[in-house]
Formats: C-alpha cells, structure tokens, sequence
C-alpha cells in the first residue's frame, strides 16, 4: 500500500477519500484553493497545501500546482474523486511522467470513452448494446423505411450537422417517416447547410441505469449490479437508488456480465461506470464514467464494500479482494443529493452555515463537508452533502429517507431538502414509477400551480 | 487570423463581459470549434467588490457571495485588516508572495551567489529567488522597488501559492 497520498479534490468526496486513506493507515495531503483554506477536507487531512487562487481552473484543476504539491510532499499517488481532473488523460500522462500514481485508469482508457464515437465503437466490439441508428448518412427515403423497419419504430431522424435539437424530427409510426425525413432534412439544410440526417432508435420513456464494474487491470473485472438515476433536472441526478426498481435478477445478471466481460476484454483498472438508457427490457449504452461516481455509496451499501479502499489497493498493485460470486445484493438504498440552491429554480445559493445537524441512527450515512460556521464559496459545485439510507427493502428505505431528512437541519443556506420531502409524497416515488422525464415534467406541473 | 475575425472575437469577449456582470458571475469560459485549426477559448473572471449592502433583493446571489469572496482574497486588501496580528508576515504591506506552489531555491544554481540578502537594494523586475514547479524554474521577479528587509524561506524549502517569500520596504 502508499505511505501517502495526495487527494486532488475538495468538498464531500475529498473527506471519502481521506477516510478510506485513515482506515488503510496511509498519510493524506489535501489540497486547496485560497478560499477553502477552512474547508473540512483541509483539517481532516495529515497534510495541506494550498495550491492556488480560487477560480478551479487555477488550483483544482490547475496540473502544474497539484503535481508540485505532490513533489513537496512525498505522495506516491493521487486520488481524483469526481470531477475536476478525474477523467483527464492529459493529466494522468504528466502523473506518469512523473512516477505518481493515479488512482484510476490508464491514460489510455481515460481517452477512448472520453471520446463518445470511439467509446461507442468500442462498446459494439465488446457486445454492449447500443441504441441502434442507421450506420451513417440515410441519403433517400428508400433507405430510410428499410433502416426503420429494421429497428422498428418509433424512431428518430437528426441532422449529421446538428446539435441544440434543431434538425431533430420524430417519427412514432411508419405513416410519420416520410414527413419526418423530409422536414429533418429540410431544417438541417437551412440551419447547417447541409442536408444528410441520420435515424436512431427512439425512446419514450427511458430509465437511465448505470452498471458499476471494477477491474484489476490485469484482465479480470466484476460489476456490482446497477444504480437508478433516472431523477434529474438538467441531466443533474438528484436522487439514485440501487437496485433499480425496475431491474430483475436475471436482467442484472445479463447486463452485468456483459458490462463485467467488455472490462476485462480491455484490461481496465479500478472503478467505472456504463450507463445505459433502458425501455421494456433493452439497455441501451450511453457513456462510460471511468472514475468514481457520487453516487457511488449507494452501491457500497447493498453491497456492503468499500469502491474507494479496493481504488487504493489495485492502484498499489494489490490483488482486487473483490470476486463475482461473493458479491450479493442485501437489502436497498438511496442517495438524495443535498445542493445549496434556492427553490424552485434551483439557484445556487451560497453562504454561511449557521447550524448544522447530521441525521444518524441505524441505516443512516451522511456524506458532507459541513460544519457550523462554515461559509459554502461560490466558486464550486453546489452540491453540499449526500444523505444515503438503507433498508431490508425498497419501503423501508423510503420510510428511513423521511425519518432522516426529518432529522437533518442545514440552516443559513437554502438547500434542496424541500424537494425530497415533496418527492416522497408523490405515488409515483413511492412505487418507483418513473422515467428520465419524470422530474422535469413534475417540477414543470409544481411551477403551474 | 482576418482583421473582421479579430472585431468579431472582441465583440464577443465584451458581450461575455456584460453576461457577467449582469449575471452576478464570478467566471465564463467558452469554447467554440469552428473547425480542425479554427478554435476560440475564452475565459472571462472577474473579482467579487466588497457590497457594503444589499443593494436590492434582486440580487440575493451577490449579496451572500460577497463577504465570502471578500474574505477568501485577504492579500488581495491594501492595508492589513486592524484585527488582524502585525508580525504575520502575509498581511505585511510589502510582503511577496509566492505565486505557485513548489520548492523555493535562491540562487540560480547550487554554488553560485544567492540572489537577494537582507539589506540588498532591489529593482523592480529583478530576480529574487526561484520557485520550481513540474521541473520548471519559475524566476520570481521583484514586484516593486526597495530594500529588502526579510527573507522569510529557505532555500530548499517547501512553499504554497500565497506563501509570504520576503518583504520589500
């Protein structure tokens, strides 16, 4: 294992970090910007230095400072967290340069799903699904209905050119294809000057399911079954749960494997995640995340692991403890993110904390960086703290999730505890009928009345 | 780069301006790709003033944001605050400080001559020491003219961004 390491992040998921770090006995370096000099993640630590002014783009993501601080310091290795240089190939190539190791993958595969052509290409070689699309430019109606027919429909006509919806038509029978294909073509060669459009698969009412794998690097990799996140706001996840309500056993099977499989055809290392949209018993591929995902606890919990502590390990080049066989799902949880921001527009919200009071109890999990006292600065991400709850099923869960927020008290900010309050109320979160379009329709209704 | 591409790129870049101010923003980047070798990145970053009040309530934003820009950039007041310690030697009016993180040497290579002793007479612009970053030497140039009263690192040593390096009176 690291006798230290440097923890290139701030905020919640810098104190996860550092406290997968304290348990394993290895010495933590936060790092810092002028305006989180009081920050949590700076006392917990064993180390700090400050790294730069408080724009991000100067300090947290600012190469140059981070690997001097680890050069000052001694640390072997980095963790990214999320965000900020967690998927930055370039970032993981100075690293190397420089003998410290990344906690994550290789610069290599940090690239190839960074790039979301190749990433897809790359999926299809491996057998994961994706949204099945005409290959390339439909150039006449003809080709169009045969495509179409094939995947069957509804499906979608987009402009090669496009991008902001414009160029984008649907068509939810065969009898829409013919309009839809000419006016998609039309709009394009108004607004891009060109007219070739391409056709995809439509869905209505996708759910956006995630599958977390974990590989060794060393070509053996599993998957942890997957998160719902289908809540969002502006592609914002607010509240994510695991196991879906919708997945069956056999389905996780399924995906799962084959998630697991296209890992360790590739060789990758430590902690992903392959998200997919999912309708009527298909998944459809997305994006990978190669990194660790915030809502990441809610994995550990049913699953009863620590994903940061097996990061440290593989990234020293020990054995990944983790075998298929022995990792079974006990019970449910969910994970509502807690933002400072003003309802019902979500404004951020920045400002001092005047109390702050943490739920506990049986099946409670508080993953925050606040204090009483602490000023939140508006230069960062408004995501303040994560209440995760469990249960021995998906009601108890729920009924944990109101007792908790019932419990915690964040005053002197506006936060989004309000909202989570409302959503429990609501039928269908209580039954876990909902889809990527729920939130926003349900907030829109909110507006109206 | 055309001369009509330059107007339209300083159009643009004052438009971001007014975004920001209206939006009570601290920063704006964009990038735009208009093709393989055709790429306009523009950051625009701006400091939060001290409000003395809340001028309206149109601008709760601002109003929080403040005080705690205000108290994050301490180096950034002219005068040190009168509750804050005389001998910290970061709130010391002629106080340099270290712009990067990284290992502070004080002369351009081992053996030679220092650059600065206390007691030197120093022009602006002049080196004074050396912060090496990434393998980078990062010659760190005297802000202002003067004497220089202190040195406050050692050569070798270990500094953050911000570090007081030495005063200058």
């Amino acid at each position: 294992m690291f006798s230290k390491v440097l923890i290139a992040n701030r905020g919640e998921i810098a104190l996860r970090v550092i406290r997968a770090c304290k348990e394993l006995g290895v010495a933590t370096v936060a790092v810092h910007s002028t305006a989180d000099s009081d920050a949590m993640h700076v006392r917990m630590a064993d180390e700090s230095v400050c790294i730069g002014p408080p724009s991000g783009t100067d300090s947290y993501l600012n190469v140059a400072a981070i690997i001097a601080a680890c050069e000052i310091t001694g640390a072997e290795a980095v963790h990214p967290g999320y965000g900020f240089l967690s998927e930055n190939a370039a970032f993981v190539q100075v690293l190397e340069d420089h003998d410290i190791t990344f906690t994550g993958p290789s610069a290599e595969h940090i690239r190839m799903m960074g790039d979301k052509i190749t990433a897809k290409e790359t999926m299809i070689k491996l057998g994961v699904p994706c949204v099945p699309g005409s290959d390339g430019g439909v150039p006449t109606i003809e080709e169009a209905h045969r495509v179409s027919d094939e995947m069957g429909f509804p499906v979608i006509v987009k402009a090669t050119a496009g991008g902001g919806g414009r160029g984008m038509k649907l068509a939810l029978t065969k009898a829409d294809l013919d309009e839809a294909f000419s006016s998609a073509r039309l709009e394009s060669k108004t607004a891009f000057g060109n007219d070739e459009v391409y056709i995809e698969k439509y869905l209505q009412k996708p759910r956006h399911i995630e599958v977390q794998i974990f590989g060794d690097g060393k070509g053996r990799a599993v998957h942890l079954g997957e998160r719902d996140c289908s809540l969002q706001r502006r592609h914002q996840k607010v509240f994510e749960e695991a196991p879906g309500p919708s997945i069956t056993p056999e389905l996780r099977e399924k995906i799962g494997s084959t998630c697991a499989k296209a890992c360790a055809d590739i060789g990758y290392s430590g902690a992903g995640t392959i998200e997919f949209l999912y309708e009527d018993g298909e998944f459809f591929f997305i994006e990978m995340n190669t990194r660790l995902q915030v809502e990441h606890p809610v994995t550990e919990t049913i699953f009863r692991v620590d994903l940061v502590k097996q990061q440290l390990r593989v990234a020293a080049g020990e054995e990944m403890t983790f075998k298929q066989e022995e990792l079974e799902i006990k019970g449910h949880s969910i994970e509502v993110r807690i933002n400072a921001e003003k309802l019902p527009n979500f404004t951020p919200c920045p400002g001092k904390i005047t109390t702050y009071h943490a739920p506990g109890g049986l099946g409670v999990r508080m993953d925050s960086a606040l204090y009483d006292g602490y000023s939140i600065p508006p230069y960062y991400d408004s995501l303040i703290g994560k209440l995760i709850v469990s249960g021995t099923s998906r009601p108890a869960a729920l009924a944990r999730l109101h007792r908790a927020l019932g419990e915690l008290v964040i005053d002197g900010v506006e936060t989004t505890i309000p909202l989570f309050h409302a959503l429990l109320d609501e039928e269908d979160v209580q039954t876990g009928d909902y889809d990527i379009h729920w939130l926003e329709k349900w907030l829109d209704k909110q507006a109206e009345a | 780069m055309t001369k009509k591409d330059q107007d339209t790129d300083v159009k643009f870049i004052q438009a971001l301006a007014e975004v920001l101010t209206n939006s009570d923003l601290a920063e704006v980047r964009v990038k735009r790709e208009y093709g393989a070798d055709s790429t306009l990145d523009v950051r625009v970053t701006r400091a939060f003033a001290p409000v003395a009040a809340a001028t309206s309530a149109a601008a709760p934003v601002m109003a929080t944001a403040a005080p705690v820009a205000a108290a994050a950039a301490p180096a950034a007041a002219a005068a040190p605050a009168p509750t804050e310690t005389s001998d910290d030697p970061a709130s010391h009016p002629g106080a340099v400080t270290s712009p990067m993180v990284g290992t502070v040497y004080m002369q351009a290579e081992p053996g030679t001559p220092p650059f600065i002793s206390v007691g030197d007479t120093v022009s602006e612009g002049q080196t004074i020491l050396i912060v090496e970053a990434m393998k980078t030497m990062n010659q760190i140039p005297a802000p202002k003219s003067g004497k220089v009263a202190r040195i406050l690192v050692d050569d070798g040593a270990p500094v953050e961004f911000g570090s007081p390096l030495i005063i200058i009176e």
